[in-house]
């Protein structure tokens, strides 16, 4: 594994820009790195919106936001020394562009996992709010994840 | 009112007044009596819940007859509803889909694990739900009634129990399959059919926003009737104490007992019940304040409980 290689998986949340931020810091100027920001899409349920206009207004928004994110990120990098040519950005659908209409629970950590091991990453890297035990038995946790099932990879946990 | 469907309403309940019939609605979006497609309902009355001793009316649902072949019904109607469920001290946003109920009835149509119905729309494009009516009573009345102490209670009673209850997971398990989840899975939710004594499913219209592990909650809803029908019924520090007062039992009890939800639902049941074996209990502590491991599906959770059922045989 190459642990230059450097894999930082966010959402548009304030955890993931504090991640961006230590990866900025940590990687700086120092030749030899590279950075990919991956997200993956998870749009709302369909089933919690009342009709499709205002899910899909919703899931616009979705995209909006991430797509706006990662201009600020790759802006962060840079001010922090990292060169925009080693940054790459990578968007991952798994819903169909917002099409998915039943409650069919996607796996962020999954796919995350799998974009590690396709990619020879040799560093993950996550944000994290810091969830009770009760949440996590009831919602999961994406960091969890992939601490438990991260192979051959170092995983900064940037809290 | 129309006066066919005035005759109609007048053979089949000839004490209604016409002046309580009102008039007759295609458009459910102003509900009393309801008109769908060529069939004509009667309203009889709304439904409600009874939990904590309380009575929760249920305004958008209506028991009513059908005035062609004179069976009862269930209608659902439309009730856009967002609310906050707080499950112990997590706060949950829920919704109400009738868009996810019906969906699920079609999946599960013939499979009597499950409330049966169809989906009608009415002229204003309502799903209104039609579901047939299950004659018997709900899973946690049907536990209650038992009149038993504990020790007969789970020697006589609980294997039989227990193995309608593993159908029951087996038919979530089913949902989730299918990539749906129950989304409200209470221990009143399971109604034991009088004429066969089946456990069958009801309402699937709770909605939540998508999380990593998207069966979390059915699996939680399911400990917790694991617990109630292991415990023949609920066992809180207030109860527990007013019993340890009664008998002078004196047991040691830690937080780590307790639920990882409700830190006051005793969960460690051995403790309380040691005729409880320690195979079984293993699987009550999965859903305890002191667990490591969570279950992440139905099925590991259905592997542990046939080989409980299996021993318990």
């Amino acid at each position: 594994m190459h642990f230059k290689k450097i894999l930082v998986a966010v959402d548009a949340s304030e955890n993931s820009a504090r991640a961006v931020e230590y990866v900025g810091i940590m990687v700086g100027d120092t030749p030899g790195f590279e950075i990919t920001l991956l997200h993956v899409e998870r749009y709302p349920e369909r089933d919690i919106f009342p009709d499709d206009t205002s899910w899909q207004d919703a899931c616009r928004e979705e995209g909006q936001n991430i797509r706006t994110f990662f201009s600020q990120a790759k802006a962060m990098l840079e001010n922090k020394g990292v060169s925009p040519d080693i940054i790459s950005i990578e968007y991952v659908k798994t819903s169909g562009g917002g099409t998915q209409r039943g409650s069919k629970g996607l796996g962020v950590a999954q796919h995350i996992l799998k974009m590690h091991r396709d990619g020879g990453f040799g560093t993950v890297v996550v944000g994290r709010r810091g969830v009770s035990k009760a949440e996590e038995f009831l919602f999961g946790s994406v960091t969890t994840k992939i601490i438990h099932n991260a192979k051959d990879c170092t995983v900064w946990v940037v809290e | 009112m129309d006066k066919t469907v005035w005759e109609k309403v007048q053979s089949l309940l000839p004490s209604i007044a016409l002046r309580d019939c009102g008039m007759v609605y295609a458009d459910t979006t102003e509900f009393m009596n309801i008109a769908l497609d060529g069939r004509h309902f009667v309203i009889i009355r709304d439904e409600a819940e009874r939990r904590f001793g309380m009575e929760d009316p249920k305004f958008w649902v209506k028991r009513c007859r059908d005035l062609e072949t004179g069976e009862f019904f269930i209608l659902k109607l439309v009730f856009h509803e967002r609310f906050e469920q707080n499950i112990g001290s997590v706060a949950i946003q829920c919704y109400r889909s009738p868009e996810k109920e019906s969906r699920i009835l079609d999946l599960v149509r013939d499979d009597l694990r499950f409330m049966q119905g169809v989906t009608m729309r009415d002229t204003a494009d309502n799903l209104v739900r039609i579901l047939d009516m299950i004659r018997g009573k709900s899973l946690d009345n049907v536990i209650e009634d038992i009149n038993a102490d504990h020790r007969t209670y789970f020697h006589q009673f609980y294997p039989d129990i227990l193995g309608k209850f593993i159908g029951a997971c087996e038919a979530i398990a089913f949902l989730h399959d299918h990539g749906e989840r129950h989304g409200d899975i209470r221990r009143d939710h399971i109604w034991v059919e009088h004429k066969t004594g089946n456990y069958r499913w009801i309402d699937f219209d709770y909605a939540y926003e998508s999380t990593e592990n998207p069966f979390g909650l059915d699996l939680f809803g399911l400990g917790n009737i694991l617990l109630f029908i292991t415990g023949q019924g609920v066992h809180t520090t207030h109860d527990l104490v007013a019993s340890a007062l009664r008998t002078d039992a004196v047991v040691q009890l830690e937080p780590a007992d307790f639920s990882l939800i409700f830190p006051n639902r005793l969960v460690n049941l051995r403790k309380i019940f040691p005729y409880i074996p320690e195979f079984l209990n293993r699987v009550l502590l999965r859903f305890s304040a002191g667990t490591y491991v969570f279950y992440d599906t139905v099925e590991e959770m259905l592997q542990d409980l046939r080989l409980c059922l299996g021993r318990l045989s």
